[in-house]
């Protein structure tokens, strides 16, 4: 569309009225499904026999049907799908057809590939100056590891992430959901809106959005970049601690009755909390010497404890924690002005009282198997323009009768091409 | 101020937020252009103005890494909203500004008279954004924290570590780090409809709300199949092998095969061993069951064919009896690895990724003169826009560097006002 052609009137999201063609994989799909959320028109370009991603699992009770991956279902839904086999000519005009009414491509293809396929930025914006494209890759387009291959684990370890996460006996560890792919996702939606954004100020024309997800990484070290530039000292995997600064931090994890507790710098001991979680302690007798006023003084004013000093802080406060429940914990820490939260499992976060309260979850109508199914809701709440869930993923397919044939395909065409294997 | 060629030139943004998400939220407004203005207080200084680390070790509100990095090409500005004209002044500023930022715990804007229905009245067309941990409304709304306890209610805590041990989290603020793109998502499509409209609004961002979108399939898992996803070590739900292995050098690799094809050359990269041609390692669900095997003899395999980047290479050559090669470090062993096809990498330290050949190629590093710190590094954006790219205009500010040009130029301040003012303590 014309980048200041005004959004539909019923506005459905602050994009609406922005059309979206996704050519992405892991690195890419929830860049696109973010984009459909705020009210774009997102189409998921799929090979004929369906995209690579739909064999992730875990899948729908134990099935292996790729229309039942929830890789699939949490990343895709909500938008179209038409399949289109880029390996064939045919196929390539065809998804070139498509480029011509697109405002952003989110591709992931490897480096170079798009152009093979007549894809890439230069070859779309001849036919559409306005084009957007969002080319995510592992390491960038250009570079000396430009043909490395990256999955989640590599994007992680190259981009740093890694090194700051795990144990000190144990090595980096990575987290199961997997952060780079988040990282680059999220990233390279932003880099697209920005993109988006400057159609407006320099006459409409799109431009190229080059994003590597080891880059993207890098942006989830914390203050260890600084660190290591400032004090030439590489932070690790801390354990049950925190990274602070390149000083070992102090223990932030501790066991409930129930579960586990965040509570930052041994739940506030040390800092200027630290007479209110004293007393806190001392009220039920279990403060033990710390109630004496040089323990007070030294822990108020931050003076950093011996080994041994933090050894009795710890015990002190496991010792509290154990025997009580974590909500319990969290509500009366928060109450005396220290910043606790409970460490939540799934089912936790799915059944947390704020977050009910905010209504914050939707109810995603899966009509193929009769049922409906809870999903994360608006990750921000618009005043005038609503984040919007747009219904459950694609079949494989399911769209191509009505986006070609928005195109101006006729059905005999739609058939000719499908007896071609190109849809 | 701002350079009329970048994409969010002309733009003004009042930054009344703090601490990781709202200042790397107007980060990227400011590296491609706009006047972010950190509107900060001496009397309460920014948390990361206090947080090492600090240039020479020694404390300093101008002296810390933390705080810089995150703060590149804004400007700053202090004002005492606690002052008998502080937020006069405060609102003097966001009838010039066209984005605010906060951070507050919800109500507290209210309270001090700039809740967004008052800011609309002296600027109609703004797009604000609050973005506390819990969000404007709930039972949590009044909570405290950072993001390293948001990342425990936010389920990232819950699977990462290892599954016999306890829910060790990323080591670090985690959420603080994903949650500000998502926050930028919100700030951008809305400043472009009203590009589109003339029309500004209001966006209440809870942190906790956005961070659960990072967490992959794990919620899914639950609310259709009632599995509960737990951390697994360096495992994945989808390939294997799958895992880190430590090298002779002392440094860590990756190795992740999601396909067959990455299977096949780990194969071929290993020397085709008798083991993994068995049939039970044949296929990707099988080798998901033979996870511990695979991983026994991957960790033997390196440990033999590595070497510390002191010793010199020693292959086995005439004497077959002898020790295996200790051929690679881990760098060399990656490469190897990469060369026959295989998805691995090395886990970069902080001082790794500064001599990365491939952040290099892409300019990821700027090094910018600091008033007080001298040359410091910051990192840029990960995306290059062709036609108009980011840039790191200037490091970060100094507490206040800039209340003459804000004060005067932008509220319009006489120059009396402005140091009666001054003297009065309305700028601390």
């Amino acid at each position: 569309m014309q980048p200041n052609s005004r959004p539909a009137e019923h506005s459905e999201g602050p994009l609406s009225g922005y059309h979206v063609l996704d050519f992405a994989d892991e690195k890419g799909q929830l860049c696109a499904r973010l984009l459909g959320e705020l009210g774009a028109d997102v189409i998921k370009v799929e090979p004929r026999g369906g995209d690579r991603t739909r064999e992730l699992g875990p899948f729908f009770r134990g099935s292996s049907d790729p229309e039942k991956s929830l890789w699939w279902w949490a990343m895709n839904a909500g938008k179209k799908s038409v399949t289109c086999e880029l390996r064939l000519e045919a196929g390539r005009d065809l998804a070139r057809r498509l480029a011509e009414r697109t405002d952003i491509v989110v591709e992931t293809f490897s480096p170079g590939q798009a152009k093979e396929f007549g894809l890439d930025y230069a070859s779309l914006s001849s036919i559409n100056p306005g084009i957007v494209v969002v080319s995510i890759t592992s390491f960038g387009l250009t570079g000396p590891f430009k043909d490395w291959l990256a999955t989640d684990i590599v994007g992680s370890a190259m981009g740093g992430h890694m090194h700051l996460n795990g144990e000190p006996d144990r090595g980096p560890v990575r987290s199961l959901a997997p952060q780079a792919y988040a990282q680059v996702n999220t990233q390279a939606a932003v880099g697209g809106l920005v993109a988006l954004y400057a159609r407006g100020v320099n006459g409409g024309q799109g431009q190229h959005v080059d994003i590597s997800m080891q880059e993207a990484v890098t942006q989830a070290m914390d203050n260890a970049q600084a660190t290591w530039d400032i004090r030439g000292i590489n932070l690790s995997g801390p354990g049950v601690r925190r990274n602070a600064g390149g000083v070992p931090g102090l223990r932030y994890i501790f066991e409930a009755e129930d579960g586990w507790v965040a509570c930052l710098a041994v739940g506030g001991l040390f800092g200027p909390t630290a007479n209110t979680i004293i007393d806190w302690l001392a009220e039920s007798g279990e403060a033990g010497d710390l109630v004496a006023p040089e323990w007070r003084e030294r822990l108020s004013v931050m003076q950093p404890p011996t080994d041994e000093e933090r050894a009795y802080l710890e015990e002190t406060l496991a010792a509290f924690c154990r025997s009580r429940k974590k909500l319990e914990l969290v509500a009366e820490a928060q109450r005396r002005g220290a910043g606790w939260a409970p460490i939540f499992s799934p089912h936790e976060i799915v059944e947390s009282a704020h977050l009910s309260d905010r209504e914050y979850w939707v109810r995603v109508v899966h009509d193929d198997l009769g049922e409906s199914f809870i999903y994360p809701g608006a990750p921000f709440l618009y005043s005038e323009t609503p984040w919007k869930q747009r219904g459950r993923a694609p079949h494989i397919g399911e769209d191509n009768t009505a986006v070609y044939g928005e195109l101006g395909l006729t059905e005999a065409e739609l058939r000719r091409l499908k007896t071609r294997m190109v849809v | 101020m701002a350079d009329s060629s970048k994409v969010f030139s002309g733009l003004r943004v009042a930054d009344f937020a703090w601490v990781g998400v709202g200042p790397l939220t107007s980060k990227y407004l400011a590296d491609h252009g706009a006047e972010v203005i950190r509107v900060e207080s001496n009397t309460y200084p920014e948390a990361l103005r206090r947080a090492p680390p600090f240039v020479d070790d020694e404390p300093g509100v101008d002296r810390s890494g933390y705080y810089a990095n995150f703060n590149s090409s804004k400007l700053g500005a202090s004002l005492n909203l606690k002052h008998p004209r502080g937020i006069e002044l405060a609102r003097r500023l966001v009838a010039e500004c066209d984005v605010v930022t906060e951070s507050f715990t919800p109500g507290t804007m209210a309270r001090l008279g700039i809740s967004y229905e008052e800011l609309r009245e002296v600027r109609p067309d703004l797009v604000m954004i609050s973005m506390p941990l819990f969000g404007q409304t709930g039972p949590w709304s009044g909570y405290a924290g950072f993001g390293h306890v948001l990342q425990g209610a936010a389920g990232y805590n819950h699977v990462t570590g290892w599954p016999d041990g306890p829910p060790i989290g990323t080591g670090i603020a985690y959420t603080d780090f994903l949650v500000p793109h998502i926050g930028a998502i919100a700030l951008i499509s809305a400043l472009d409809y009203r590009r589109r409209t003339g029309k500004g609004q209001y966006i209440d961002f809870s942190q906790l709300e956005a961070a659960v979108h990072g967490l992959g399939t794990t919620i899914l898992d639950w609310t259709v199949n009632g599995h509960e996803q737990l951390r697994d070590g360096n495992r994945d739900l989808n390939a294997a092998p799958h895992g880190c292995y430590e090298c002779r050098d002392g440094k860590w690799i990756v190795i992740g095969c999601e396909t067959e094809e990455h299977w096949n050359s780990l194969k071929a990269a290993m020397g085709r061993p008798e083991w993994a041609d068995l049939e039970r390692m044949r296929r990707r669900h099988q080798r998901l069951e033979e996870q511990k095997e695979i991983d026994w003899h991957l960790e033997h395999w390196i440990e033999a064919i590595t070497r510390d980047s002191l010793e010199p290479e020693w292959f086995k050559g005439e004497n077959p009896e002898a020790a295996p090669e200790r051929r690679y470090t881990s760098l060399e062993l990656v490469r190897h690895l990469q060369g026959f096809g295989v998805p691995a990498g090395v886990v970069q330290s902080s001082e790794d990724l500064r001599s990365d050949a491939q952040l290099a190629h892409r300019d990821h590093y700027w090094i910018l003169q600091h008033a007080v710190m001298g040359e410091r590094c910051y990192d840029g954006p990960a995306f290059r826009l062709s036609k108009t790219p980011g840039e790191l205009t200037k490091a970060a500010p100094c507490l206040g560097e800039d209340n003459e040009y804000v004060f005067r130029e932008v509220v319009g301040l006489s120059e009396e006002e402005f140091i009666e003012l001054l003297g009065d303590g309305a700028f601390e």
